[in-house]
């Protein structure tokens, strides 16, 4: 083995405990997670190593492991802990540590994942959006136009141009902070890998599998504890993949179709959108109802985790609002519901690669990179 | 006064039933035993006054039961006189044999004859009593263990001396900066409480303190030990009637882990050192007077490795979190890294490990710390192999703190073996270490005998606080590494066995584990060749030697375990009520019948051990052959070959000895009988060829008192085994 000279860093301890990982100092080694964990390989298993690696502080060792992605946070290994160290929730601890530090830019990172700068993450989208409401004159609500039929218009309050500049300038800002970090963390993750990633050859193989199995939700079923989990995931999952798609044909009616909005509820678009809406309403529910009912073996979760599913709760909750009060004309209510689910939605977006949202991101190319280089050596054993 | 001996057949718990008595009082009446009855049950009120009636109505003062074991109702027998003697019908024959059978019938015979037999051949012990026998406690060593035990001794009303060689008492841990918790939570540190305990005893008028002083000559033995001591060159004398040996342990010499580097670098310090450097203020690198940021303990520095201190020291695990806490501490930015086999941090200790392990700034590994190097601004490096961590890691740290383990200051010597003896023999009757603490003025050598690493003789388990020396009780560190709640029970302890020996001394009785008896040996000089058998086997040193190597018995000092009445080639020592003679009698007159199925051994049974194997099987109901006759023993080394002899010119097919475990973790109940027991046999086996009888038929085996399962097996094998060799061709002369 290697001889490695070591510097355990203090701050990151701290770090991990302060991100949810306070358990973390109590783990005294005995590896009972790492033999619980159904997700964990057999030849290297976790997440013993990683609990010591985090306890002295060997933040090398942690943020650029592909293994802190192999786990789903299943908390197998947390109910089965006999001294109450959480690993689960240590290694998400250390997950958030680790889109922290590949987040471009930086300060971003940091401020996602502190509570004390909640306030000002909201204020941002907030004024953008109540600049371009000033600057139309629509703060009075009762002087927004009306629609033909004299129904609530949301495209009259805020047009459409306006959101899809806005949005698609947020995209482009969140691909390109992506595509920094990812780049960066398949660098760090290849240091000594770099032979097996190359023998394995062409990588869309590998990235279609992975997706295939991202899609099938096939890892949550090894989950023992938290086996439902399944079920929210993958509701959520699928519904933010059909509320794309209503986005797409929504786009399709205005621009192709020449449509103008609102849509009738009997249209096959706003099926698909309701339909959508309503999964995320139940898939989210569903998460946080399991959270609570496995905390006591689980734990309950980092201030990190509970940010996403309150904003993503909130997406679900002001959409079916708003459309529900723009049917009632209700102005005064529906106006300023419409405009915080553009303010949730614009939150949820602009810092996904800071949130618990770029997970999706990070584990799918933590996922990727772990197979192509079984792959590699796979192909280098047989050679040899 | 005229022995008249009454026998009292007991007839209840299925003896009746199982066995003819009117033929067991036949047999008795024939024996001349004057007074024989029959008793529905002894042990209850009317039985023991069916007893005692007769003692006052027709004289008798020597008093044979048969009914059950001598280990149970002891208390109900009690009858005010020591000459009893009990015939064990219940658990030695109607439990564990066939009833209303011949065999069985024979036996019981066998055992009435013998009771009585042995009663004949018994007089009535009387105490040993020592003139001028003094009360007071001798306490060797002024730290935690010896305050302890004076304070304890003193408040029970004994007067103490208490000898420290230092000119402070409160030893090792008077300089202790702070001290492990004590009190819940448990996770705190306190200030050491060993000031108020000097305090207390200083003003205590029962304890006489020497400090500056050394012990120089003990003479004599339990309530009459003369102490001479030396005070800054003034020699004072003084009686006590029993020592506790707290003299306490020295820290293990750390240079001699050379790959450490202690000595070497100036940043790589002892724990000890660690201690003072708190105490002064500061944690610094002795090279530059720099804080110490970061921080490496090194757990088992030496301990539990066979090249340095193969034990483990109990309290260098707790004293290194303890001294992790003063540098976090000290800077809530630094690092304290902990290197250890295993953390060993029992009890309550696990709370405050736990909070320690709850510290950020506290990183710890198991791991095997392979050398210390240091660069050139004199930091060192670590390199440690098979850590959790993985790999062979290296690390930088200002200061490597060696958690180097405690030498009891009784190892602190060369060791001696007695006369004859060569290192890895078979048998080593004792190790001495001379030191010059306690100075007794003994003939096996002036101090502890050795068990291990120095640690005195202690069988812990039978027998707490107990060294091979009667009246020295040691305590603390000195006997066991131990951390500060133990050292306060053990000297508490040690201080109430030292008071038990006192006034089991003033009543001429027997410590444990014979405590009570109240026979002494007695030493028939006139035939004496001076072969030293006595003074050299005595696991206990009570016989001296005078310049013409003639024994000196000190009765005091004796343990009345027997094993020099079975050395004495000359059998010229007995006691009262155990002697060569008595058992010979008892061996040489049991019925040895013609038929050549039915065979005979003579068992003898350890008493402390193997004898209540024996009635254990009978309890159980377990079966063995009735063809054994079990003699019980003070000890297995009590027995003298020449009751082999006895038995076999009479016609007994074989001897059986059952005894303890012998050797390393020996069980034996007086250290070495056993295995005495096991090298007198094996130089039987000449004995026996010139009588042309197979050595096989004298064997010994190990039994203890759990293990009477084996009872059965262990018997009818060998009866077995004798019937393969044939009948003792002595029979019938």
């Amino acid at each position: 083995m290697a001889e490695q000279v070591i510097s355990p860093d203090l701050g990151f301890v701290k770090d991990v405990i302060a991100s949810g990982g306070e358990s973390l100092k109590k783990c005294f080694q005995c590896a009972t997670c790492s033999v619980v964990c159904n997700l964990a390989p057999d030849d290297k298993p976790f997440p013993r190593k990683e609990m010591i690696y985090a306890q002295w502080g060997l933040k090398d060792r942690l943020i650029s492991n592909p293994d802190i992605w192999l786990c789903h946070q299943c908390s197998d290994c947390t109910a089965y802990c006999p001294r109450g160290a959480k690993p689960g929730e240590v290694l998400g601890a250390v997950r958030k540590l680790a889109i922290e530090h590949y987040s471009f830019p930086g300060f971003l990172g940091k401020a996602v994942g502190k509570p004390q700068f909640l306030v000002l993450l909201f204020v941002i989208p907030i004024v953008i959006l109540f600049i371009v409401l000033a600057s139309l004159g629509n703060l009075n609500l009762s002087a927004i136009p009306r629609g033909e039929d004299g129904g609530i218009v949301y495209a009259k309050f805020m047009p459409e141009i306006y959101i899809e500049v806005i949005y698609i300038a947020v995209s482009a800002f969140v691909a390109f902070s992506f595509v920094m970090g990812i780049r960066r963390y398949w660098k760090d993750m290849g240091v000594d890998k770099r032979g097996q990633i190359l023998a394995a050859g062409s990588i869309l193989g590998t990235i279609a599998s992975i997706i295939g199995e991202i899609l099938a939700h096939k890892r949550f079923e090894k989950c023992e504890l938290t086996k439902e989990r399944k079920i929210s995931h993958f509701l959520v999952f699928y519904s933010f993949i059909g509320l794309a798609i209503t986005a797409g044909w929504g786009v399709f009616y205005l621009y192709i179709l020449h449509r103008e909005s609102p849509y009738p509820l009997t249209d096959p678009m706003k099926w698909l959108g309701n339909a959508s809406a309503l999964a995320l309403l139940i898939g989210i529910t569903l998460v946080v109802i399991y959270r609570n009912k496995n905390k006591g073996k689980a734990g309950i979760g980092s201030y990190f985790d509970w940010l996403l599913i309150v904003i993503i709760a909130a997406i679900a909750v002001t959409g079916m609002a708003a459309q529900c009060l723009r049917l009632a004309d209700v102005a005064v209510l529906a106006y300023p519901v419409y405009f915080l689910h553009l303010v949730f939605v614009f939150f949820l977006f602009a810092y996904a690669p800071y949130s618990k949202m770029a997970h999706m991101v990070y584990r799918t190319v933590a996922m990727v990179f772990t197979k192509h280089a079984e792959k590699g050596v796979e192909i280098v054993t047989k050679a040899g | 006064m005229e022995k008249k001996i009454g026998v009292y057949i007991c007839t209840d718990c299925e003896i009746g039933k199982a066995l003819d008595i009117d033929q067991l009082v036949k047999v008795a009446t024939k024996m001349k035993a004057p007074v024989v009855k029959t008793h529905p049950s002894l042990c209850l009120k009317e039985g023991v006054e069916f007893i005692k009636s007769d003692m006052a109505a027709e004289g008798v003062n020597a008093v044979v039961i048969a009914a059950c074991s001598p280990r149970v109702n002891y208390d109900i027998f009690d009858l005010g006189t020591p000459s009893i003697e009990r015939v064990n019908l219940r658990e030695g024959v109607v439990w564990s044999h066939t009833p209303n059978d011949e065999d069985t019938q024979m036996m019981a015979e066998d055992y009435i004859r013998m009771g009585i037999l042995k009663m004949q051949k018994m007089e009535a012990p009387e105490p040993y009593k020592v003139e001028d026998l003094s009360k007071n406690v001798l306490v060797v060593g002024g730290g935690l263990a010896g305050i302890t035990a004076a304070n304890e001794a003193a408040k029970t009303g004994y007067d103490v001396y208490l000898v420290e060689k230092a000119d402070f008492l409160g030893g090792w841990m008077a300089r202790l900066y702070k001290q492990t918790p004590t009190k819940p939570p448990y996770t705190d540190l306190e200030e050491p409480f060993i000031k108020d305990l000097i305090k207390e005893i200083q003003q205590n008028p029962k304890i006489k303190i020497y400090t500056s002083s050394l012990v120089e000559k003990v003479v004599g033995g339990p309530g009459t030990y003369d102490v001479t001591i030396k005070q800054d060159g003034k020699v004072e004398t003084f009686r006590a009637g029993a020592i506790v040996s707290a003299a306490g342990t020295v820290p293990y010499d750390a240079t001699k882990i050379t790959h450490l580097g202690f000595g070497q670098f100036p940043n790589v310090i002892t724990n000890i050192m660690m201690e003072e450097m708190a105490s002064k203020g500061q944690i610094v690198r002795p090279s530059d007077g720099k804080p110490a940021r970061s921080v490496a303990f090194i757990l088992c520095a030496g301990q539990r490795d066979e090249n340095y201190l193969p034990y483990c020291s109990s309290t260098c695990c707790i004293e290194s979190l303890k001294q992790a806490k003063y540098v976090r501490n000290q800077d809530p930015d630094s690092k304290v890294f902990l290197f250890y086999k295993d953390m060993r941090t029992p009890g309550h200790y696990e709370y405050f490990y736990k909070s320690m392990q709850n510290d950020p700034g506290v990183f710890l590994t198991k791991g095997d710390v392979k050398g210390i190097t240091e660069d050139e601004n004199k930091n060192l490096v670590i390199e440690v192999e098979n850590t959790l961590i993985g790999e062979k890691v290296k690390m930088n740290v200002d200061l490597a703190v060696l958690a180097v383990g405690i030498v009891p200051v009784t190892a602190l010597g060369e060791e001696e073996l007695p006369p004859g003896v060569k290192p890895g023999d078979e048998f080593i009757p004792y190790v001495m270490i001379e030191t010059d603490i306690i100075n007794l003025d003994y003939r096996q050598g002036g101090e502890l005998p050795s068990l291990a690493y120095g640690y005195p003789d202690s069988n812990f388990i039978c027998f707490p606080y107990e060294t091979r020396r009667t009246g020295v009780y040691s305590a603390g560190p000195v006997r066991s590494p131990m951390d500060i709640p133990s050292t306060i029970e053990d000297a508490t302890g040690a201080a109430l066995k030292a008071i038990q020996c006192i006034e089991l001394t003033a009543r001429g009785e027997a410590v444990h584990p014979r405590a009570g008896d109240i026979s002494f040996a007695d030493f028939f000089m006139q035939k004496c060749t001076q072969c030293k058998r006595c003074t050299e086997e005595c696991p206990f040193g009570a016989i001296n030697e005078d310049e013409k190597a003639n024994p000196i018995y000190n009765p005091t000092r004796c343990r009345r375990c027997a094993i020099c009445l079975g050395a004495c080639p000359e059998r010229i020592i007995s006691f009262k009520n155990y002697s060569v003679d008595m058992i010979g009698t008892m061996v040489k007159n049991i019925e040895v019948p013609e038929e050549e199925e039915k065979p005979r051994a003579i068992v003898f049974a350890c008493e402390n051990d193997a004898y209540p194997a024996l009635d254990m099987a009978g309890i159980n109901r377990l079966k063995y052959n009735p063809f054994v006759r079990v003699v019980p023993l003070r000890c297995a080394g009590s027995m003298n070959l020449v009751w082999v002899a006895d038995a076999l010119s009479k016609g007994v097919d074989g001897i059986l000895i059952l005894g303890c475990q012998y050797g390393e973790d020996y069980q034996c109940h007086f250290a070495t009988g056993s295995h005495l027991a096991k090298i007198r046999l094996s130089k039987v086996a000449e004995t026996l060829d010139r009588l042309r009888l197979e050595s096989g038929r004298a064997q010994m085996e190990q039994i203890s008192i759990s293990e009477y399962y084996k009872v059965p097996e262990v018997l009818d094998s060998f009866i077995e085994k004798l019937k393969e060799f044939g009948p003792n061709p002595y029979k019938g002369f």
